[in-house]
């Protein structure tokens, strides 16, 4: 197959979506459970580097307990569950590291209805798969989003078109993807983390 | 990056630019439908979401609840049209439905607004619904239209209105009637309450024409359709149309099935007389049929 028929004016956008897919891969880890070794979890979700210092955010509905997380360079690292709060679906994950790719996080109050948003993360087995839609309705305790997830894509990030994290996705609903607002998580990390 | 924040823009400035002309129709029980504020004081919605005829009220973008009142209905291009007094001036940006070419992104919008991102996946010349309605042109989108979205608009990158989008016109796939459609039969319904159809008040079955009487009688196609029911006082009853006739021609064009006849009984037609084609006993026999308007359901 030839790409050189392809639309010029059409170029850079794809160029664009394709960087910001692995911009966005980069800071999208892989949630497992906590097996004998890390080599026997199973998958059940994904998470986001939220600090390069070894925060992770996912879902409360992903990590119940300690798990193993895998960075984007493959390595499998044990985690410890060091916050979680159900009501809001988040839970908060350290490993060890100093220098992780931390995600950019974004002001999910800005989202507008209409803008593009990018969805990363590990659904059916797929290792930081991409989806791409719109936002469907922004409100304060969630995000909605017409733009197609599966379940391994729980706590991966949401992303606007500079690739700055609004979200984690969280559920899907009526074939909408439902996420909790980057705004809520900043908030979720200032008072469970406050030490 | 910027080719990808300025579509982000542009998208977001296309659901700004047409969520004041948005409205939300409650005229059905649980989930309201959508609704375009299409000229001062007049609402397009989509006919299936219309469910009973009196009580129907609109919420404006503002979130206002106005009074509406059904204008009129065609369940042929599953079309309703409602007179809400108050909704202001922000009536919808019309594009153009014709400059349309599959591959072009579109946006369905539902009231509040919500937002559905997709394609045009395919468009196809003027088609007949399956209850009868004429629809200028075929737009077939691969997109989502969420509970509540029938009746909304269909917007192109620039925020223009150029469908309205309805569940109601095909059971798998998702489609837009075209602007134009929506247009002309918003100007009837306005002016009449109904879209007159053209009738002659029989029954037709289509029957294979023999290649040997095709030949005899220079028949051009290769199916005619069988009166098998005539309304003694209806159109085609006056006329002189008998049981047994086989219609093959209307104003001297083939007629193969039942498409045929209706794509010639446009309303315009009603009161006119249509120079109809027979076969009747092996021969031809050439009758003036004054064209009726079908009788409205319920009505």
């Amino acid at each position: 197959m030839s790409t050189a028929t392809a639309d010029p004016a059409t170029a850079p956008l794809a160029a664009a979506v394709a960087e910001m897919a692995a911009r966005l891969a980069r800071v999208t880890v892989e949630v497992r459970s906590r097996g004998r070794s890390p080599a026997h979890g199973g998958p059940v979700g994904s998470g986001i580097v939220w600090h390069p210092d070894g925060l992770i955010l996912t879902n409360a509905h992903v990590a119940h307990g300690d798990v193993v997380v895998v960075l984007s360079d493959g390595h499998a690292r044990p985690a410890r569950l060091v916050a979680r709060d159900p009501r809001r679906d988040l839970a908060a994950l350290v490993v060890d590291g100093t220098d992780l790719p931390a995600a950019e996080i974004g002001d999910s109050s800005a989202l507008r209805v209409g803008e593009l948003v990018l969805a990363v993360g590990n659904p059916h087995g797929l290792v930081r798969a991409l989806s791409a839609g719109l936002v469907h309705a922004a409100g304060e305790r969630f995000i909605q989003a017409d733009l197609r997830l599966a379940p391994g894509n729980s706590g991966g990030p949401l992303a606007d078109a500079r690739g700055c994290v609004v979200g984690l996705n969280a559920m899907i609903v009526g074939g909408l993807a439902v996420a909790v607002p980057s705004n809520l998580a900043r908030r979720f990390v200032r008072e469970q983390l406050r030490a | 990056m910027e080719a990808l924040l300025s579509l982000s823009n542009d998208l977001a400035g296309a659901v700004e630019q047409a969520a004041p002309s948005i409205v939300a129709v409650q005229a059905r029980r649980h989930v309201p439908s959508t609704g375009i504020h299409w000229r001062p004081g007049i609402v397009v919605t989509a006919d299936h979401t219309v469910r009973r005829e009196e009580d129907i009220t609109v919420a404006a973008a503002d979130g206002r609840s106005l009074r509406a009142v059904l204008a009129g209905r065609d369940p042929g291009t599953d079309l309703a049209v409602l007179r809400v007094d108050g909704l202001g001036a922000a009536t919808a940006a019309l594009g153009d439905d014709g400059a349309l070419r599959v591959g072009h992104m579109v946006l369905a919008l539902g009231y509040g607004p919500r937002v559905s991102w997709g394609v045009i996946s395919a468009i196809g010349p003027r088609w007949r619904s399956w209850r009868g309605g004429e629809i200028d042109r075929l737009i077939r989108l691969d997109l989502v239209l969420y509970p509540g979205f029938s009746g909304g608009p269909l917007v192109d990158a620039t925020g223009r209105v150029v469908g309205l989008n309805t569940s109601g016109l095909a059971r798998e796939s998702r489609l837009a009637v075209p602007l134009t459609t929506v247009s002309r039969v918003a100007d009837e319904l306005l002016r009449t309450g109904h879209v007159a159809r053209g009738y002659l008040g029989i029954g037709m079955q289509p029957v294979r024409l023999p290649e040997p009487l095709r030949a005899q009688l220079g028949l051009a196609g290769e199916t005619g359709l069988m009166v098998v029911t005539v309304e003694p006082d209806g159109p085609a009853g006056r006329a002189g149309v008998l049981l047994g006739d086989v219609l093959v021609a209307l104003d001297d064009t083939a007629v193969g099935d039942l498409d045929d006849v209706q794509a010639r009984l446009g309303g315009t037609r009603i009161g006119t007389a249509i120079a109809a084609t027979v076969v009747r006993a092996g021969a031809r026999a050439e009758l003036r049929i004054t064209v009726g308007e079908r009788p409205r359901r319920g009505a």
